[in-house]
């Protein structure tokens, strides 16, 4: 019986093996791209993506693109490995700024510039390309312009008469009515430490205003040991003590905490714009929510000056069999995922609008107009951080939060992370 | 008898495979991490060679924390040997005495580990939350509000907090061994020593356990490497977190390697597990004696 | 009247007795309530992955967190079967873990035998050298083992994750088989040694047989270290047609939100052959225990 049954293993083994060996086997004249991205089936953005592949393989007949999807964390890992090992696939999504300056530096990367044409150039300015531009090549390109804004609960405001915070001391104004109330002010998670970099980041932002910002994180002669950086730590060490945090929010993940947003139970959560989408979905009555620009700490910033940018990009593998066709095909398929996820809610579009957008849900829409009113974008600091340095500053905010460390420290510390 | 057993042929094919694979899979990795951990290298671009730069960096530094990280993994190695072990000898002794239901107890216990990590993880999450969890449900209506807290969350009970979970998630893994181990004592020894007059304890104690020698020195073996390296409920729980309250040198490691693109100190960590699981489960092994020849 | 009379007089004529089998009986209440108790908390997690594979999060996360599902989401089985290609990652997985099991056990049970009752110079080293295999953290291997498997042109393919589930599990086995060959008594390879079985012979039909409850225990082990594997079936693995159902499972979660209910029916679906695999091999572990195979 045992023997019997390793025999028919053993032939599954040799045949199944046999198949790998003549596996893709597609028509001579197809070529095939391989794009890897974390658009899951499960996420907002793969219907876009489904979407944009099909339209250029009716574009360019005997292209046939190949999209295996990954989830987020574990892509991370996967795309480090596949670097390492000089495995990219042609077309692979990535996070401009920090996280692909070493790609790019190993040369694994393929410069764009010449697939950048006017027609292309007139639809995506070159700002847009920003986090994708190193040593002044262009190395990818994004269809994506997530920013952080402050999401509120606008039933609960009007049920305890309040208006929509603008500066810093309204916001601990509405903060000390809603604890009066009973009701926990803002909801966050100090354990996945992203949550609570959306908070401080945007107070940091609105407190040293936004050229400050990038020429402390890019190490451009500004020092972190600064006073408006130490005013927002402080500001933001006022919030925890006062209570404005949720207060288990140490134990929390992003998907705990914002349930406790969707479901009511906070006021207020600071995050990028794709709650928008996940109000539409999670939350019972989405009318009830809206969203306003992160409140203002002193005048050193504008309330249109916004966190967020254009990092979600699609790059190119140098060493593709085919690359013009894929230098095309990153910029083809960002134009056309930037459309349909904006159409669908997933994200705000990067590229130029020239198509209807009334189904586009309200509250999506606003984000848009911020975005197109923004007098300036500042990209999250774990972000235009380089990967070393963007974890240290994740575990100070982390212990600066449970009061492990002082503003004071905290402040030394980044600038000592940032030397 | 002789000749037959020192047959050198007949050794070097049965011991073949599993060198081989061995050799390519385990041995070359733990060789290849070695030389990593002299480097200086984000894993991706050329690597500069610093020598023992990142061990010194390891000890020394008190923002990496790595001393501390190793000291939880140690408190959790005691844990599971002195408690987690000895849970799981008690119930593989009582069930292999045969209680009603034995096999449906055996299947029972054996649970936590036959089911994802994820959904025990996410479980876990949902008994420590601290807005709806059962701990603080149960200890609010008992009128104990002052107790209530976020396990998770807090510096001083996150530790134990995430330690639980992983003692109690193997018990049944460490019990099937010694249940099997148990039953495949032959029981003619277990009824010789009952028409001597023998209580069940006195079985246990004098005939079954030291009987049960070589599996329960396994059990000790994996349970200390299993503490030393543990990471998946930890990273769902925590993260390591609050500010590295639950730190272990594995999530240390990854996040050195993964999260900050410092490979060579992240390798530096891992040669310091390895080292020390090594040393632990030799250490172990002669503990509980040799094994004859 | 009288029987209780009768009772009385008979417990105080052998007081001992009585007490004795009062002990046993309040023991073995204790016994099993503590049995019940544990048993309990060890089969909550089953019931608590089958309620929230039916329901929303709004449910998971705060409504109805234990409780049976206030609305009952088959559409969560239906949502974790459409997206993606569970039934291939399914059959991924079996073929995956099927081949290590086996490739486990006939190298485990080989090097065992060689490792434990032949006698060459240095298997004492090479003994403490396996544990090697129980030390290395996978995390910092997964680099190595990448750059190794694509030299060797593996990658992405089966052969893929099943040499390193094997080379990983090994350690482990060969030491639960050196657990119960001890137990083995070497009069049993004598014996077969004077009716004139050779060193093969002895491995086949002696050694081989008498393991069985240790290999049985191994194959379930092995199959849940393969079964829920992801670091490896995701980076040696690009290729979804290769794919395995951890890795499947964990592509329903999306960049910044979850929608847990799936992934719980997913998982559902996931861990039901290990719960068919387990209750099947410990029936045989039992069987090869009471037949009484090892005879000391």
């Amino acid at each position: 019986m045992l023997k019997r049954l390793l025999g028919t293993l053993l032939s599954v083994v040799i045949i199944t093996s046999f198949m790998s060996g003549c596996r893709q086997e597609t028509s001579k004249d197809q070529i095939v791209l391989t794009l890897w991205s974390i658009a899951t089936e499960s996420d907002a953005f793969s219907n876009a993506y489904s979407k944009a592949i099909k339209d250029f393989e009716d574009a360019n007949p005997g292209v046939k693109i190949v999209h295996e999807t990954f989830e987020n964390e574990a892509y991370k890992t996967k795309i480090k490995t596949a670097v390492t090992g000089n495995k990219l696939p042609d077309l692979f999504f990535t996070w401009g700024g920090g996280f692909s300056k070493p790609f790019v530096e190993s040369g694994k990367v393929l410069a764009i510039d010449k697939y950048y044409t006017d027609e292309y150039k007139e639809q995506l300015s070159e700002a847009a390309l920003t986090y994708t531009t190193y040593n002044g090549k262009i190395y990818g390109s994004t269809y994506t312009t997530p920013i952080s804004a402050l999401f509120y609960n606008k039933k609960i405001f009007d049920e305890n008469g309040l208006k929509a915070p603008t500066t810093f001391d309204e916001l601990v104004q509405v903060c000390d009515k809603l604890i009066q109330k009973g009701i926990t002010p803002i909801g966050i998670s100090a354990k996945d430490t992203w949550v609570l970099a959306m908070t401080h980041d945007a107070m940091t932002l609105k407190s040293a205003g936004s050229e400050k910002v990038k020429a402390a994180l890019t190490k451009a002669g500004q020092s972190y040991d600064d006073p408006d950086f130490l005013e927002s730590a402080k500001k933001f060490r006022q919030l925890v003590e006062m209570g404005a945090f949720y207060k288990g929010a140490t134990g929390l993940s992003n998907d705990e905490a914002s349930a406790l947003f969707y479901s009511g139970k906070v006021a207020m959560y600071t995050t990028g714009s794709w709650m928008a989408g996940s109000i539409q979905t999670d939350a019972e009555n989405p009318s009830d929510f809206d969203v306003v620009p992160f409140p203002l700490l002193g005048s050193n910033a504008k309330a249109t000056d916004f966190m967020g940018g254009a990092v979600d990009s699609i790059m190119v593998s140098a060493s593709t069999k085919d690359p013009d066709l894929a230098g095309k095909a990153a910029f083809e398929l960002t134009r056309s995922i930037s459309k349909y996820a904006y159409l669908d809610g997933a994200g705000l579009a990067v590229w130029k609008k020239d198509y209807d957008d009334s189904g586009v849900n309200p509250m999506t829409k606003k984000l848009a107009d911020f975005a197109a009113n923004a007098t300036s974008f500042t990209l999250w600091f774990d972000t235009t951080m380089e990967a070393e340095d963007a974890g240290e500053y994740l575990t100070l905010l982390q212990e600066l939060y449970v009061g492990e460390i002082t503003p004071e420290e905290f402040v030394s510390s980044m600038k000592k992370n940032l030397e | 008898m002789k000749t037959v057993r020192q047959n050198k042929l007949a050794a070097i094919l049965f011991i073949l495979p599993a060198s081989l694979l061995f050799f390519t899979i385990i041995i070359m990795p733990i060789f290849m991490s070695g030389y990593y951990s002299f480097l200086g290298w984000d894993g991706i671009n050329q690597p500069t060679f610093i020598g023992i730069g990142n061990y010194i960096e390891l000890f020394t530094s008190p923002v990496a924390g790595f001393p501390k990280s190793l000291l939880n993994a140690l408190i959790l190695a005691v844990l599971s040997v002195f408690i987690q072990l000895p849970l799981s000898l008690g119930l593989a002794l009582v069930l292999s005495r045969g209680v009603k239901g034995e096999k449906f107890f055996v299947a029972v216990f054996f649970m936590p580990v036959l089911i994802s990590t994820v959904v025990i993880g996410q479980l876990w999450l949902k008994i420590y939350n601290p807005e709806y969890g059962i701990v603080n449900v149960a200890l609010n209506s008992l009128g104990l509000e002052k107790y209530a807290r976020t396990w998770l969350g807090e510096q001083d009970t996150a530790l134990i907090a995430v330690f639980i979970p992983i003692i109690w998630q193997y018990v049944g893994y460490h019990m099937l061994l010694m249940y099997a181990g148990i039953k495949s004592i032959p029981t003619e020894i277990r009824e010789a020593a009952k028409v001597e007059g023998a209580t069940e304890g006195q079985i246990d104690r004098y005939i079954i356990i030291p009987m049960l020698k070589p599996i329960i020195k396994v059990c000790v073996i994996f349970a200390v490497t299993g503490s030393l390296k543990a990471f998946d409920l930890i990273y769902v729980l925590t993260r390591g977190g609050p500010a590295k309250a639950t730190e272990v040198p594995s999530t240390l490691m990854v996040a050195m390697i993964f999260d900050r693109n410092r490979y060579g100190f992240g390798s530096a960590i891992a040669i310091m597990i390895i080292a020390l699981c090594f040393f632990f489960a030799l250490a172990i092994k002669r503990a509980f004696g040799t094994e004859e020849d | 009247m009288d029987r209780e009379i009768k009772a009385v007089t008979n417990e105080f004529h052998t007081p001992t007795k009585a007490i004795v089998q009062k002990k046993i009986k309040i023991s073995s209440i204790l016994t099993y309530t503590v049995l019940g108790i544990w048993a309990v908390i060890n089969i909550f997690p089953l019931y608590w992955m089958f309620t929230f594979s039916l329901k929303s999060n709004k449910e998971i996360f705060g409504d109805n967190v234990i409780g049976l599902p206030k609305e009952w989401l088959f559409s969560n089985y239906l949502n974790a079967l459409t997206k993606g290609n569970m039934a291939l990652y399914l059959i991924n997985s079996t073929i995956v873990t099927g081949l290590t099991i086996i490739l486990t056990l006939i190298v485990a049970s080989m090097a065992t035998y060689a490792l434990t009752r032949l006698v060459w110079r240095g298997r004492k080293t090479v003994n403490n050298i396996i544990m090697l295999g129980l030390t290395i953290p996978i995390h910092a291997a997964i680099l190595p083992v990448y750059l190794i498997l694509d030299k060797l042109k593996m990658l992405n393919s089966y052969q893929a994750l099943i040499i390193p589930y094997t080379a990983f599990g090994l350690a482990m086995s060969i030491m639960i088989c050196n657990g119960f060959i001890v137990n083995i008594p070497k009069e049993l390879d004598e014996a077969a040694c004077i009716d004139g079985c050779s060193v093969y012979g002895i491995f086949f039909r002696i050694i081989l047989p008498l393991m069985k409850p240790a290999l049985s225990t191994v194959a379930i082990f092995t199959f849940l270290s393969c079964w829920n594997e992801l670091m490896f079936a995701n980076i040696l693995i690009d290729d979804a047609k290769y794919r395995t159902i951890s890795v499947g499972i964990q592509t329903l979660s999306g960049t910044h939100t979850t929608e847990w209910g799936p992934i719980g029916a997913a998982l559902v679906i996931a861990t039901f052959p290990t719960l068919i695999l387990y209750s099947f091999m410990s029936t045989k572990i039992q069987k090869s225990l009471t037949a009484g195979a090892v005879k000391g």
